[in-house]
């Protein structure tokens, strides 16, 4: 059910952690899924329109400076905004209580470290196939 | 995988099973390491004594019986007002040397104002945006009486470095007594797969001009001042193994020391005051082997290629983090044994300064009780483990040592692999170093998936999320600290005279436009109230150059 499904991988603000979704991006890669990668520090509009621009299923977002809450308000501001119902996923050095607000906020998922890749692919296809459904 | 095999093929299959014989950078172990493992091994040629070439035993002749690592402490969080407070409280306790961390924007070169920091204020460190916030940093101290560390990189480094300078001046401290360190390293300091993140803010041959300038300020006028610490820590982090790390670490040094030595200075005097910051991971001997191998490595280098003739120029000296990409968020309290297998490697490698991860690395920034618990194991090791009353205790030993040379020879391999390509900055610039990490990290988490690597609490000995322990985290107020300094930036612009400030800034303009080492006018800026935002507005602009 995961053949050319498209998703957008971004890191936002000034963080430079990259590893995550570095591997994040392989793993729904060998699962089937079309990554479009953009880089580092990138704002909420930037990401916003290049989703309209490809078409994107979902969204994934990650995280290690401390930046999570401000950053993934304004993204999720932005998609609301557009009247768009992109799934954004958000991974990486989130603690407990952040995690739960995050997804309070609307957040699809939050994908923590330690996630095994068969996880990772398990819960994109879980929610992408919920919201087709 | 049914049936009852033979005895002797259930012991080998369940040892294969669990293990794999190599080390973390693919090294083969064998069973067992006798004296024809090291042939022709000269314990005075190969190893020489402590603090003497090659310095494979150490780089001081006392080593720890002398004196015990540093265990430095990181501080920086808030404003420079709350860290100063922290650092004073942490001085009252013993404490004389800190690792500064720097938050993001400051990082780039950013004003705690400009849109580009919100959200990222005082997070991961503390914010200097004025030759105020550097006297406040050193309120209570003199630059020559304790020693910061700045975890700092050019662009922004030079301009730290003018405030250093410019505090030192109105405190009557003379240049030479200055102590601390300027981490100075262009390319490693941020985290991650570095290419785009060095080229994003600022271009990457100004950030070199800049790194130069420094060496070159700091060699000249402040003797005391370590001028650069190439950090291996923040590349091993992103997942390459401990053959790249030193080859990629060693490299880029190499590759710097080149570029100062075609600005004129003294291969006899500048080395000095090099040092390292590198990681400690948990593959125990392969990491004992790393330390003495580069150690080794760089001493025959400094003598033999750069022609070093000042045996303090061979000298290898580095400070240690341990590897935070080792570290679980599940089942968190096993990191302290992981931070402690690492620390002890590190001191059987000869570290000169340590830092532990905290054990809730993986859950948010460290707490003041992760913090002291990181502290503990060092002092457990220091005064309670009895490893530090003799030298290089692993020195002769079959195995360390053929794994010394082994280690030795693969970093020379890769390194002559590196010189190959044009040297390490054209190998980053090429993004050939991107790609080798990219290989590493996807290795890695294969490695995990497939269960070829243990990961105890991820891949293996798990346990239910609700029998884990819950965890007090370190909360950060990142708008208030942020509105708190736009606030305080908006009153010094307003208080400062704008003749003054418009002409320091046509005076860096036109400085770099004309060569000049940026430094001195980096402190004519500064002590004129421009902030170090508008510093690094002035350089893009005389390179003609902006990225908004």
């Amino acid at each position: 059910m995961t053949a050319h499904k498209r998703i957008l991988l971004a890191k936002m603000g000034l963080d430079c952690h990259d590893t995550g979704i570095i591997t994040v991006a392989s793993a729904l890669r060998d699962a089937g899924y079309e990554v479009i990668y953009i880089g580092l520090h990138n704002q909420a509009d930037q990401v916003v329109k290049v989703a309209i621009e490809e078409d994107v299923d979902a969204i994934g977002i990650s995280f290690l400076s401390g930046q999570h809450m401000t950053q993934m308000r304004r993204l999720l501001e932005r998609i609301r905004e557009r009247g768009l119902s992109i799934p954004v996923f958000c991974g990486g050095v989130i603690p407990d209580d952040d995690a739960q607000a995050l997804k309070l906020m609307g957040a699809a998922e939050v994908v923590l470290p330690g996630t095994l890749s068969p996880e990772v692919v398990r819960l994109v296809d879980g929610t992408i196939n919920r919201m087709a459904a | 995988m049914s049936g009852q095999p033979t005895s002797s093929r259930a012991e080998s299959a369940r040892d294969h099973e669990e293990q794999i014989f190599e080390t973390g950078a693919g090294l083969e172990i064998r069973d067992l390491y006798r004296p024809d493992d090291i042939p022709g091994f000269d314990a005075a040629r190969d190893l020489g004594e402590p603090g003497a070439y090659p310095f494979t035993r150490g780089p001081y002749p006392g080593m720890y019986r002398e004196r015990i690592w540093t265990r430095r402490f990181q501080v920086g969080f808030g404003s420079p007002r709350e860290t100063n407070e922290r650092i004073k409280y942490l001085h009252a306790h013993g404490a004389n040397g800190f690792v500064i961390t720097i938050d993001l924007p400051t990082s780039y070169g950013f004003d705690s104002d400009d849109p580009v920091s919100e959200g990222e204020v005082g997070v991961t460190g503390v914010p200097i945006s004025t030759l105020e916030d550097m006297e406040t940093l050193y309120d209570g101290f003199g630059p020559d009486s304790v020693s910061y560390a700045l975890s700092i990189r050019p662009p922004v480094s030079s301009v730290t470095l003018a405030m250093l300078a410019s505090v030192a001046q109105r405190r009557d401290v003379p240049f030479e007594k200055v102590i601390g360190t300027q981490q100075n390293d262009p390319f490693y300091q941020m985290s991650g797969g570095p290419l785009q993140t060095i080229t994003q803010f600022f271009p990457l041959e100004g950030t070199l001009r800049l790194c130069i300038d420094n060496i070159e300020f700091i060699s000249k006028n402040m003797p005391r001042l370590n001028w650069m610490v190439t950090n291996g820590y923040n590349l091993r982090e992103t997942g390459v193994n401990a053959i790249q790390d030193g080859a990629f670490t060693l490299g880029h040094a190499f590759d710097i020391f080149r570029r100062a030595r075609e600005r004129g200075l003294d291969i006899d005097l500048f080395p000095r005051r090099a040092s390292f910051f590198l990681s400690c991971s948990i593959d125990f001997f392969e990491e004992i082997a790393k330390f003495r191998a580069m150690r080794r490595l760089y001493a025959k280098t400094m003598r033999e290629e750069f022609g070093a003739g000042n045996p303090e120029c061979w000298r290898l000296r580095f400070s240690v983090q341990s590897a935070g990409n080792t570290l679980t968020r599940q089942q968190p309290e096993v990191n302290i044994i992981r931070a402690s297998v690492e620390a002890m490697a590190a001191v059987f490698g000869g570290a000169q300064s340590i830092h532990l991860c905290s054990y809730d690395e993986a859950h948010g920034l460290p707490t003041e009780e992760s913090s002291r618990i990181a502290l503990r194991t060092q002092q457990v090791i220091a005064y309670e483990s009895g490893i530090t009353k003799t030298i290089d205790p692993l020195g002769g030993s079959y195995y360390v040592e053929t794994l010394t040379n082994q280690m030795e020879q693969a970093i020379r391999d890769k390194l002559r692999e590196i010189d190959e390509r044009g040297g390490m900055i054209e190998c980053i610039r090429a993004g050939w170093l991107e790609s080798q990490i990219n290989d590493e990290r996807i290795r890695n988490q294969n490695d995990l998936d497939t269960q070829r690597r243990t990961l105890t609490g991820v891949n293996r000995f798990q346990i239910p999320p609700e029998q884990e322990t819950p965890l007090k985290i370190h909360r950060i107020q990142a708008e208030q600290w942020g509105a708190r300094r736009a606030e305080y930036l908006r009153e010094y612009r307003a208080s400062r005279d704008p003749g003054k400030w418009a002409d320091a800034m046509a005076r860096l303009e036109a400085g770099w436009k004309n060569g000049e080492n940026m430094v001195p006018l980096l402190m004519d800026a500064v002590q004129n109230k421009v902030t170090m935002g508008e510093c690094h507005e002035a350089m893009r602009n005389a390179q003609n150059w902006s990225f908004r």
